[in-house]
């Protein structure tokens, strides 16, 4: 693999993450992340669309009229989602149940119609395809650590092995219920960009106002 | 210039914003992402039918403590015998088949279900014809029998299992499949240690009054179950749905018939 | 040495270029403590007022002092009451060990008993509040390089004041580095937060451990004995039943009754709102607002009425006095920092919070008490009221000056 597409693949991750850099796909960040195998299952479904989607409209994209590129683009994505639905609910049932329509709602999700839009109408469809790949694994990524953090501390397991016993089964975490509602996703992705943004100097953006400093009197 | 491909040729060397073009890219898409959409779904059809069976099988298990890591899900069920009861009269009909009866479209028909004036569970209708489930003993007799319930709690209707031991008295457990209600809180309907609690108790005292109930404090321990610390609108839902649906507009009357044979 | 001598001889090593520059903040901390600061700031909150940002923090702690005597004094009663009427023979507890050991005994008819047994519960919560809240400001202070400021003491004193007497400690230290971290110092530091950290402290364990902050079991801590507030019992029997279990509306205007440690007597409350109306801290435009919005809307719901529902029936008066509305009131919207700072906006600023208090307590079936996410309500929305009103008066200036 080249140098660049190593970097397609790579810079998503952490350095151009669509959730913590381009604040993007929040809705289904908040709403799947409760349980590790749901928001597993998740990404992988991302994964595979903005891949795949970003291969097949890479491939038609000398053939896509201006005109109507956008619902080109839509129905290629909604078609590789509703694939998607499909197999997970004949494969997954008890996760499909819990992600709902959120699968279906990838198809409104930013960062797969951004890829579209922004990398593969004009790259060569192996670009594309990585480039989708890296995107949607930086989504998952982040969703991971999200749902990490949430599984781990609102119901004491990971990936629905009790690692904290919690109180009601005898043991001695008490479970924090606030992490189990969707808002709880905000802190977490608020508090992750905080931390990378302290890492990565470069992703903090610049000040809208001016703090006021202190005078002698 | 090749004949034999030059309707590619032609194709491709058409301006890309013309007209033609446009309509003939938009409509090999839609046929081909049509097809591939309608394959899908045809295909997969029978595996997702199976495994929402499966899925309500395995909640019919759970309520009657036969389902662990393992089982064999079908084998189990086939014990299990799907039954259609007209609430109404309180006996068994065979106007349905209960293999295709779908209880929830049922419940909204109007000509199946009765709109209802007294409605502590707040379900707004409820249906005649009602699917239930007898377990039966190797030698035949009932060992359980198994009601659907649903009714509203805080947030969402709960949907759930009432298994009865065969004195059809006592309780043998309780179990929702389907609810919303506030993680930590309602949501702890589904906490082990809180359903365990229904285990033994009573519906009926010795004259026939409907005695269960969920609440914060009660004098009689066979027919008292604890509410949830915190969850007061849940348990009451709780409360309300399990009194609705063993009282008289639920499966009172259908049990006193089994009770004496006449169902 | 003289202690200002002492502090300008060490001085120079916590400036730029010293030793210890990064602890600057410390330093400044403790040497305001014994002096006045010599520096002030421009930005918000006082910069719409003379009075410095020190004393403002200070009065409020002051005005919270009777909030505080009566939270010792009815936590103490509660618990020694429900101790006796349990009539349990071997009672266990350090908090017990120690009042007997002292012969204080668990009478509930003894002011001192009551009022040491409340102080045992009380200092643990409000000792945890402060080191574990004051670490958290100390951190970024030191971070950030920013003084470490007055306000904290009046965050961590509300804030101990919101909580039941029962909430685990553990669970008191989360609340407070949560609201100080999420609500205050992420944004920038005291005079930048957009809402009150107390309060976003208390919501975050409100929602985190629902178990330990609601229900019947948590107001007294004594192991199974359970009683319900007043707001509790209104909700789910009707403020009339209240009587049948002993409250009149005059016990909960002085607080004989189950509540958070300072929410209960608001009597107490209008002590300190009295004080903090006289040295010109509290607004009286919010208060007025606040006071209007809630009569208003209760007593257009007492007047709709509802069969099912017992709270439609509920008069202003009684909202006045249960749950915590008094104290967050006094204590919470009046707040400047969070607040509207128009004068037209904060009438509007305390009408919204009073008629999201009744809105939550009467129409939604989930949450008993609505002071505290109103009030975190209203903060949100204090900028936007502040904008619009700013807005009306450039319009208006506007066709006065063509």
């Amino acid at each position: 693999m080249s140098q660049t597409r190593k970097q397609l693949l790579i810079d998503p991750l952490v350095d151009n993450n669509p959730i913590t850099l381009q604040v993007l796909g929040i809705c289904s960040a908040l709403a799947v992340t409760s349980s590790l195998n749901v928001a597993f299952v998740m990404s992988l479904a991302v994964i595979a669309v903005t891949g795949f989607s970003s291969l097949f409209i890479s491939m038609l994209r000398n053939y896509i009229p201006n005109s109507i590129r956008i619902i080109v683009q839509m129905v290629i994505i909604a078609s590789l989602v509703i694939l998607v639905d499909q197999i997970i609910k004949a494969y997954a049932y008890e996760i499909s149940k819990t992600l709902s329509v959120f699968v279906g709602l990838i198809i409104t999700n930013c960062i797969v119609m951004g890829r579209a839009e922004a990398f593969a109408m004009k790259n060569t469809p192996v670009d594309s395809f990585i480039d989708g790949v890296g995107n949607g694994l930086g989504y998952g990524l982040l969703l991971m650590c999200v749902g990490v953090f949430r599984e781990l501390f609102g119901s004491g397991s990971l990936f629905g092995i009790t690692i904290l016993d919690p109180v009601s089964n005898g043991g001695w975490y008490v479970p924090n219920g606030l992490l189990l509602l969707p808002p709880s996703a905000f802190f977490i992705i608020g508090f992750l960009i905080w931390g990378i943004r302290s890492w990565k100097k470069s992703q903090v953006e610049a000040r809208e106002y001016k703090i006021q400093t202190l005078e002698v009197h | 210039m090749s004949n034999s491909n030059n309707i590619f040729v032609k194709f491709k060397n058409m301006p890309v914003d013309g007209m033609v073009k446009t309509i003939i890219v938009a409509t090999t898409l839609c046929f081909i992402c049509s097809m591939v959409v309608s394959f899908a779904a045809v295909n997969l059809k029978s595996k997702q039918d199976v495994n929402k069976a499966l899925d309500k099988q395995k909640n019919i298990l759970q309520v009657a403590g036969k389902y662990y890591d393992g089982v064999n899900i079908q084998e189990t069920f086939s014990s299990f015998e799907p039954l259609i009861v007209d609430i109404e009269n309180g006996k068994f009909t065979n106007k349905f088949d209960p293999l295709i009866f779908d209880d929830k479209k049922a419940a909204q028909d109007p000509l199946l279900s009765v709109a209802l004036k007294d409605d502590p569970a707040s379900i707004g209708r409820r249906a005649n014809f009602v699917t239930i489930y007898l377990l039966k003993n190797n030698d035949g007799s009932l060992d359980k029998i198994i009601l659907p319930v649903h009714g509203y709690g805080l947030w969402s209707t709960l949907y759930g299992f009432i298994a009865l031991e065969n004195n059809l008295n006592d309780i043998f457990g309780l179990q929702f499949y389907q609810h919303a209600e506030t993680p930590g809180l309602g949501a702890e309907v589904d906490n082990p240690k809180w359903k365990a609690q229904w285990k033994g108790k009573k519906l009926n005292n010795e004259k026939g009054d409907l005695m269960i109930q969920v609440a914060k404090t009660s004098k009689n321990k066979d027919y008292h179950i604890d509410a949830l610390a915190g969850a007061t609108l849940t348990s009451n839902g709780v409360n309300n749905l399990v009194k609705f649906w063993m009282g008289k507009s639920g499966f009172k009357k259908f049990l006193k018939n089994l009770k004496s044979g006449e169902a | 040495m003289s202690i200002r001598s002492y502090f300008s001889s060490i001085e120079p090593h916590f400036e730029k270029g010293g030793k210890f520059q990064k602890y600057y903040p410390i330093f400044e901390m403790i040497e305001t403590i014994f002096f006045t600061s010599n520096t002030v700031t421009k930005a918000a909150p006082h910069a719409r007022s003379f009075v410095d940002m020190k004393r403002i923090m200070t009065y409020v702690v002051i005005s919270t002092i009777p909030c505080v005597l009566w939270a010792l004094y009815n936590t103490g009663f509660q618990t020694n009451s429900a101790l006796s009427s349990l009539d349990i023979k071997e009672i266990s507890g350090w908090r017990i060990h120690l009042l007997q050991l002292t012969g204080l005994g668990i009478d509930p008819t003894s002011l001192v008993s009551n009022v040491s047994h409340g102080l045992l519960y009380f200092l643990p919560i409000y000792i945890t509040t402060l080191v574990a809240g004051g670490l958290c400001e100390v951190i970024f202070a030191t971070v950030r390089g920013h003084e470490v400021n007055e306000g904290f003491l009046v965050s961590s004193m509300l804030f101990a004041l919101t909580l039941p007497a029962s909430t685990p400690l553990w669970q008191v230290a989360l609340g407070i580095a949560f609201g100080v971290v999420v609500a205050k110092e992420v944004f920038g530091g005291t005079g930048k937060n957009f809402l009150n950290p107390a309060l976003t402290g208390r919501a975050f364990l409100y929602f985190a451990y629902p178990a330990y902050m609601s229900g019947d079991s948590i107001w007294t801590p004594v192991d199974g004995f359970s009683g319900a507030t007043s707001l509790g019992l209104s909700a789910s029997e009707g403020y009339e039943s209240l009587s049948n279990y002993g409250i009149t509306w005059t016990d909960a205007f002085l607080g004989t009754i189950q509540g958070s440690l300072g929410e209960t007597s608001t009597l107490a409350i209008a002590i300190g709102l009295c004080f903090l109306l006289l040295t010109k801290i509290a607004n009286y435009r919010m208060i007025v607002g606040c006071l209007f919005g809630m009569i208003a809307f209760s007593s257009f719901l007492n007047w709709i009425g509802s069969d099912t529902n017992p709270m439609f029936s509920m008069p202003w008066y009684w909202h006045l006095v249960v749950g915590s509305y008094a104290f967050g009131l006094v204590f919470m919207v009046t707040e400047p920092v969070s607040g509207s700072h128009t004068n037209l906006g904060r009438y509007i600023y305390g009408g919204l919070i009073g008629f999201m208090v009744v809105m939550i307590r009467v129409l939604n079936p989930a949450f008993p008490e609505g002071m505290m996410l109103a009030i975190l309500f209203g903060n949100i929305f204090a900028p936007l009221i502040d904008h619009f009103v700013v807005m009306a008066n450039i319009k208006r200036r506007a066709i006065f000056n063509v």
